[in-house]
């Protein structure tokens, strides 16, 4: 599976979203997206790519593609 | 054995409760990444001993909790075992000087904070995320009946107050991730930390107990090791205390 692939996969069983969903949801913008599921998110992701990440990243954890920028700090390109 | 196969995380685990704790779960089955301030040979010694009894692994980490970039790299010391990490212990505290509020610096209760409370929440954070991957864990914190009824050192009951308040608090956030988040309130227990009160302190706290005697490490560590098990399935967000009975 591809970077790519498991990020996708970590937005859509995280927040139990669909594939064209993922890309567009925004924190705090959506039913799917609110504090639990953000926390839900972090844990996917830290386990998809083997990483911890920082409080700040938590919190700079916005979008999609903010996600993909983050992931970059920790060597990990989407 | 009720903790067969389960990874726990035990802080404190050098001495008096933790310690205890530390033989309960390796006792139960599980294996244990302990967590201690200090590097301490004789602690090495008797991690590797429980293990060999118990046949069972137990790790020694060593973190100071007031420090973040120290319990980060203890965090992913444990976590390089690539194992999931099923029960988190929280038994790290210390106490302040035998004084009254009034006499007590703001800047001591700090330092009591540090340690028994914000230390502890740190770790707890980083450690029900790896929890969170595997939607499942179970906490359980060390708090103290001084916490629930008050105690002779403000800093130290008040630390022990927020903790079973931050007890309730995980529990409720952290159920949908399928992590149980409990305490213990044990109440004079014969540990060093106690043994500091003096005679007087510790006959009147037994005076208040109906069992008449001073709690023992493993008692108390008895209790957690249920709390932290599949028994307690259906448990989160209590206090249990460990007092002998005071009423």
């Amino acid at each position: 599976m591809t970077n790519q692939e498991k990020y996708l996969r970590a937005f859509m069983e995280a927040l139990e979203v669909t594939a064209a969903e993922a890309p567009t949801l925004v924190y705090g913008e959506s039913r799917a997206w609110d504090s639990v599921g953000h926390m839900t998110l972090v844990a996917a992701l830290e386990d998809a790519f083997d990483v911890m990440m920082e409080m700040d990243d938590i919190i700079d954890l916005s979008s999609f593609e903010k996600g993909k920028e983050i992931l970059r700090k920790y060597d990990v390109e989407i | 054995m009720i903790l067969t196969g389960k990874n726990a995380i035990i802080t404190g685990a050098a001495r008096g409760i933790g310690a205890a704790t530390v033989e309960a779960f390796a006792s139960e089955g599980a294996n244990v990444w302990a967590f201690a301030r200090t590097p301490n040979p004789a602690f090495e010694a008797r991690c590797q001993s429980l293990a060999d009894r118990y046949r069972v692994w137990i790790k020694p980490i060593y973190a100071d909790l007031t420090n973040e970039a120290a319990v980060i790299a203890a965090i992913k010391q444990a976590m390089a075992d690539k194992l999931p990490l099923d029960i988190l212990v929280n038994d790290a505290g210390t106490m302040g000087e035998d004084t009254v509020f009034q006499l007590t610096p703001i800047d001591e209760m700090r330092r009591i904070f540090e340690t028994n409370f914000f230390g502890t929440m740190f770790l707890t954070q980083l450690a029900t995320r790896w929890m969170a991957r595997k939607q499942r864990g179970a906490v359980v914190n060390i708090a103290s009946v001084a916490g629930i009824n008050g105690g002779s050192r403000l800093d130290y009951s008040a630390s022990k107050a927020a903790m079973i308040s931050a007890t309730k608090t995980m529990a409720r956030e952290l159920a949908i991730s399928g992590i149980r988040v409990n305490a213990v309130a044990p109440g004079y227990t014969d540990t060093d930390m106690t043994k500091g009160l003096g005679e007087k302190v510790e006959q009147s706290a037994i005076a208040q107990t109906l069992l008449r005697r001073k709690g023992q490490p493993e008692e108390v560590a008895a209790v957690a090791a249920f709390l932290a098990s599949d028994r307690a399935a259906y448990v989160t967000a209590q206090v249990w205390s460990v007092d002998g009975g005071i009423l």
